[in-house]
């Protein structure tokens, strides 16, 4: 027998169940919220037989982009949270914790105040905001002369301070009947507002994040050695991590952008991938992925129904998040 | 005749900032040959063997393989034709052990290409070759530091660079380890088309298992031994001059050092 074939069915199971979880998922995402969709209503829809005009109104023009966008945002956040880790050597790194993630909503606050907060303006001053953070990020690390893990941390610290600074200076300045309120709901992350045409508009810049990440792999896997252990392989690191690094920032700002910060799920769903997986390359990062889109589309459904109104979905992720951090913390095993 | 030269280093000088470590360096490896270099601490021999591989920047002097300068290559020309053996590989995440020695066709694929099943084929043979195809789809963070080097040793070969450059490969293992790492070591470099340069800090092993022993002293080298042609006084003047008081003694047919 050759080695490897019994963990390679193992492999097999684990995505196999993590996919019906996805998708069990993705079928009640569709069916709860304000305006309850049943599932024989549903199959009406989806196989084109006339029902409820309100429901199919809803369930074209709502649930079925915002479900999908709840499932892509959980898979890239996760996807790229993975990345992250792995390019940098930490398993702590993460799109939010390291300032991408508020670099791009202070972008997004500033096109929110000062460039009207149009949906393209938004998207571009995201994406411009992540991108800043993680060139300051590296910028910051290089000067430091220090390679170890806890330098990004450090630097993701001074940085999310930094934008933390910036949002608040933009928010004091902000317009606090409209402005303020919309600033409010990026950083409590939210799918309420996700609409057909913004999930169409931020869709080719999801996919191409994702396609570089998946070109990269192998890069990302090299990346993952000590800096000498990776250049002696061949690997030209800092333009290569560069290129990692504007995939994911890429994927991170594309959802940013739509949804709002949303913490910890990009940070969890790696460490369950790996837990599960025991092994660290593309196929986890995928894993992870999926994983973390099962977890989005389950938080995003309690945030419809466990209260009246709508709740900000960043509420239930940094809840489930925090104490998965605890068991990381006390749990008995040698690796992260 | 000798084997041809396969890397040459003249007058290698290398800088921390305006602290010279490397003063001018002037050594070769010959096809098949393994040299040790020895030196105590801070003496250089860090610094020395990084400025080979192209991770220092050189401050003067060059260094070539097969003729070629590599200050002037990238990365991926330069992996090549230098392989290197870190003290220990820096994986912090679970990887499977044919996983870390495919890495070594990095050099060799595209930037977006994938090993294929010929470099697993490579790879297997390469295990076998080593003895540690039981190792083959295990988690290299489970292994023990000696299979561990073993699986970074694997990686080095499938790199396949004429020159391999080994910085303390033994530094973390034990008496046995080091011993079954450096046979396998020496048994690469003599299988043809390699040289190895390496640093250690045990003149035993450097007797036991090397050609050649390239003293380094205050950034420069200020001694070479060939092994199999040095006399007993011979070895105890030169490593003497590094060691203080060492007395060489004859034991089976060669040499061991102790420290009187």
């Amino acid at each position: 027998m050759m080695p490897g074939t019994a963990t390679h069915s193992k492999d097999l199971l684990c995505f196999l169940a993590v996919l019906a979880l996805v998708g069990t998922a993705f079928l009640v995402s569709l069916c709860v919220g304000a305006y309850p969709i049943p599932l024989t209503e549903l199959i009406g829809l989806v196989s084109g037989k006339a029902v409820n005009p309100t429901a199919r109104s809803v369930f074209f023009t709502l649930r079925l982009p915002r479900t999908f966008m709840a499932a892509a945002a959980g898979f890239g956040l996760s996807l790229s949270g993975s990345v992250f880790q792995t390019v940098f050597r930490n398993p702590l790194a993460s799109p939010d914790l390291i300032g991408v993630a508020s670099g791009a909503s202070m972008g997004a606050a500033y096109a929110i105040v000062f460039w009207g907060g149009g949906m393209a303006a938004v998207s571009m001053s995201a994406f411009a905001g992540g991108m800043l953070a993680a060139v300051l990020l590296l910028g910051l690390v290089g000067l430091s002369r220090r390679r170890g893990m806890a330098t990004f941390v450090l630097a993701g610290i001074v940085l999310n301070t930094l934008a933390q600074a910036a949002v608040m200076t933009v928010k004091f300045l902000a317009d606090p009947e409209r402005q303020l309120s919309t600033i409010e709901f990026w950083t409590m992350g939210s799918f309420s507002n996700v609409t057909a045409g913004k999930v169409r508009a931020i869709l080719p810049i999801l996919l191409a994040g994702t396609l570089g990440l998946y070109l990269l792999r192998r890069q990302t896997t090299l990346l993952s050695l000590d800096e000498d252990e990776s250049r002696m392989l061949g690997v030209r690191t800092t333009l290569v991590r560069y290129g990692v690094l504007l995939c994911a920032t890429l994927l991170v700002s594309g959802i940013v952008c739509v949804s709002g910060l949303i913490g910890f799920v990009g940070l969890i769903a790696p460490h369950i991938g790996r837990m599960l997986l025991k092994r660290n390359n593309f196929d986890t990062a995928v894993f992870s992925g999926l994983v973390g889109a099962a977890l989005l589309l389950a938080a995003d459904c309690l945030a419809r129904t466990c209260s009246a109104g709508e709740l900000p979905v960043s509420i239930l992720t940094s809840a489930l998040g925090a104490p998965f951090l605890a068991y990381l913390l006390i749990r008995k095993g040698d690796t992260i | 005749m000798n084997p041809p030269i396969l890397l040459e280093a003249e007058r290698v000088r290398a800088c921390y900032g305006s602290r010279e470590i490397i003063r001018s360096a002037d050594l070769y490896l010959r096809e098949g040959e393994l040299v040790a270099l020895l030196g105590l601490n801070g003496s250089g021999k860090t610094t020395l063997l990084r400025s080979l591989c192209g991770l220092h920047r050189l401050s003067g002097g060059r260094c070539r393989v097969r003729g070629i300068d590599c200050a002037a290559l990238r990365e991926k020309a330069r992996a090549r034709l230098i392989c290197y053996m870190p003290q220990r590989s820096g994986a912090v995440y679970s990887i499977r052990t044919e996983e870390v020695a495919l890495m070594g066709c990095n050099p060799r694929l595209p930037l977006f290409g994938m090993p294929g099943e010929g470099d697993r084929k490579r790879v297997r043979s390469i295990f076998e070759q080593l003895s540690i195809a039981h190792l083959w789809g295990s988690d290299f963070l489970h292994l023990s530091e000696g299979q561990k080097q073993l699986v970074i040793l694997a990686r080095a070969i499938v790199q396949d660079a004429p020159a391999m450059l080994l910085d303390e490969p033994d530094s973390a293992l034990d008496f046995v380890n080091r011993h079954l790492v450096f046979t396998q070591i020496r048994s690469v470099v003599q299988g043809g088309g390699r040289c190895g340069l390496v640093t250690m800090h045990d003149p035993n092993f450097a007797l036991a298992y090397c050609d050649r022993i390239l003293f380094l002293q205050n950034g420069s080298i200020c001694g070479e031994v060939e092994v199999a042609r040095a006399s007993r006084s011979g070895l105890q003047t030169a490593l003497s001059q590094l060691y203080g008081n060492v007395e060489v003694l004859e034991y089976a047919g060669g040499y061991a050092v102790v420290k009187s």
